[in-house]
């Protein structure tokens, strides 16, 4: 039993001073070194007392160890403070977006893995014909265009009279079924064309060294059918490497593709939220943000950590 | 991996060729700009709004009567000064650190590197930008900042691994014997030894700072004055829905020819300067 705990512990310990890491960058980032809320929070012709007071509820005379500890204690507690421009409760205000925006980006994560995967598997498959060097020079091209023009290019494509016309401009009115694939395919397609290049070309690199490897050609040599080494052999061994890319994706494809998709299409997720932080200065809201998403990144690798070696009893 | 070789690789692989002519056609353009040649009129109005291409506005002009030319060519220049400073600075800054960490492996060196990357690594980038920008109020500097402090991870790891490999080589063990000292050994021969990295990370981080710049121009944390592709493209977002479409056509178009340039060129590269000699 030691055996097993012992590297688990070490990574557990790890996990936990990379929580302490980024949790630290993000309290020096936005409030040890940020701009001064005083004036944020009271008027210009506030009296010496009151500034005096706003400070000191802002803790700007406490030092630096109690300032740190009291903004990790609002990360455990979710006790976030209310947002500068709205008023709203930091907490409220997750509660609102976060779930918007996993609708939003989930259909697209995993079409984007499952093109990636698929297309991966054929071109490994067929590595050097032309139907491997059509997939690499798409995904090349895809790889090469901006997330931004993408979003520009397919709105104009779908929703506009200069295109198809099929689908909303921007907006967010979702109250069943059709009215989620209304608004919900666009973005979809736009972060499903931005994805597969890179996907695909990481599958790819995966499935040519999977395949190179002793005991497929062994399974080859026995006669197995090529879909058998495919699936059975090529797909399954590459699931440690498969899990830990897309569970690592994670926080980066929805919170970054979120950050870009929601602030351009105008939908109401944690993504415009962040943006409107971005833009209005707003502390409470970015803080908090940026420091859960740190954390739950951290968790994500722990989680993946034990996964993988759920999977692969070689990992010890 | 001889000079030689490498070139003769490169010049056998015609899609790196294409991406190299591309790269140094657009070096030229931005060249021409520091000379003062052309794209100097960028921000003035020097017409009505939205004019269709004609003789004096090649490209037309956007919203606001400027020529869409002269800025979308002028912001060769400045996606060039970002991709340089940014790719340069990043690449050295994690060469210098990945080679200490390797030749230091497993020491406190190391422990803090690798600490310091996972914790750069798990904050999601834009994020990570945001927060930089927001403790800097909107200096001009923060976007570079932000994509230096998180490129340089790569470069670290890969460097990293080379350099712990290279410890324990014959001729690395010689020189220690003849009493160089480490900062010698790895200066001379172990940085040498890591160019084939260096360089294809190089081209890299640059396509990876063009393409970052415009996304973050739009979420306006990126150029704050001057132009650039990123900020035409914020232009064009209201222009496209009003059906006028060249700003939107320049910017991007210039964009993704100077990132195919790169990429295909940073694939020739890793397949030629791969010292296990195959490409991929």
């Amino acid at each position: 039993m030691r055996e097993v705990m012992r590297p688990l512990a070490r990574k557990l310990f790890q996990a936990l001073l990379l929580v302490v890491g980024v949790t630290l960058i993000s309290f020096l980032l936005m409030v040890w070194f940020g701009p001064d809320q005083t004036y944020t929070l009271i008027g210009k012709n506030a009296t010496t007392e009151q500034i005096a007071e706003v400070r000191h509820q802002l803790g700007y005379d406490d030092p630096f160890l109690l300032r740190y500890g009291e903004y990790l204690l609002e990360l455990v507690t979710l006790d976030l403070g209310v947002s500068n421009a709205s008023g709203e409760s930091v907490r409220t205000l997750l509660a609102r977006t976060v779930p918007i925006s996993l609708v939003l980006m989930i259909p697209g994560f995993v079409l984007g893995n499952g093109v990636g995967i698929a297309l991966g598997l054929a071109s490994a498959h067929r590595r050097g014909r032309r139907s491997d060097r059509l997939i690499t020079a798409l995904s090349v091209t895809g790889m090469s265009i901006s997330f931004l023009v993408v979003l520009i290019a397919f709105q104009v494509l779908f929703s506009t009279p200069y295109g198809l016309d099929l689908f909303p401009v921007r907006g967010w009115r979702v109250s069943g079924w059709t009215s989620y694939l209304h608004y919900v395919t666009v973005p979809t397609l736009a972060l499903l064309f931005v994805t597969f290049g890179y996907n695909t070309r990481f599958y790819r690199a995966l499935f040519i060294e999977e395949i190179g490897r002793d005991h497929i050609r062994a399974a080859r040599a026995l006669g197995a059918s090529e879909s058998v080494i495919l699936w059975k052999h090529v797909l399954k061994n590459s699931m440690v490497p498969i899990i830990t890319r897309i569970m690592f994706s994670i926080p980066l494809v929805v919170i970054s593709g979120s950050l870009l998709i929601e602030s351009y299409f105008g939908i109401p997720g944690i993504g415009q939220a962040t943006f409107e932080a971005i833009t209005s200065g707003d502390q409470p809201v970015l803080k908090a943000v940026v420091g859960l998403t740190a954390v739950a990144f951290v968790a994500i690798q722990f989680l993946t950590e034990l996964l993988c070696r759920r999977l692969d009893p070689r990992l010890g | 991996m001889g000079t030689r070789r490498t070139w003769a690789h490169l010049k056998g692989d015609r899609a790196g060729l294409v991406g190299l002519l591309i790269v140094l056609f657009f070096l030229g353009v931005a060249a021409t700009v520091w000379l003062g040649w052309l794209g100097q009129g960028w921000s003035e109005a020097s017409g009505g709004r939205w004019l269709t291409p004609n003789a004096d506005h090649w490209f037309g002009t956007n919203l606001l009567g400027q020529d869409i030319f002269a800025r979308s060519v002028y912001s060769v220049r400045t996606a060039f000064e970002i991709g340089l400073v940014v790719a340069l600075v990043s690449t050295a800054l994690g060469a210098g650190i990945g080679a200490l960490a390797g030749w230091y492996a497993d020491s406190w060196i190391d422990g803090s590197v690798m600490w310091l990357k996972g914790v750069l690594d798990a904050i999601p980038f834009y994020l990570f930008v945001a927060a930089i920008a927001y403790a800097l109020q909107g200096q001009w500097w923060a976007m570079h900042l932000a994509m230096i402090a998180t490129f340089w991870t790569t470069t670290a790891r890969l460097v990293r691994a080379e350099a712990m490999k290279l410890r324990s080589h014959d001729y690395v063990r010689a020189a220690q014997a003849m009493g160089l000292t480490d900062m010698r050994i790895i200066w001379r021969h172990v940085l040498p030894n890591t160019v084939h990295i260096l360089l294809v990370q190089a081209t890299i981080a640059f396509v990876a700072a063009i393409k970052t710049e415009v996304i973050l121009s739009f979420l306006g944390i990126g150029v704050q004055d001057g132009v650039s592709w990123g900020l035409m493209l914020a232009e064009s977002t209201q222009e496209v829905l009003a059906g006028h479409f060249a700003n939107f056509i320049a910017a991007s178009a210039m964009l993704f020819l100077l990132v195919l340039g790169f990429n295909l060129l940073s694939d020739a590269m890793q397949d030629a300067l791969d010292p296990r000699g195959g490409g991929a």
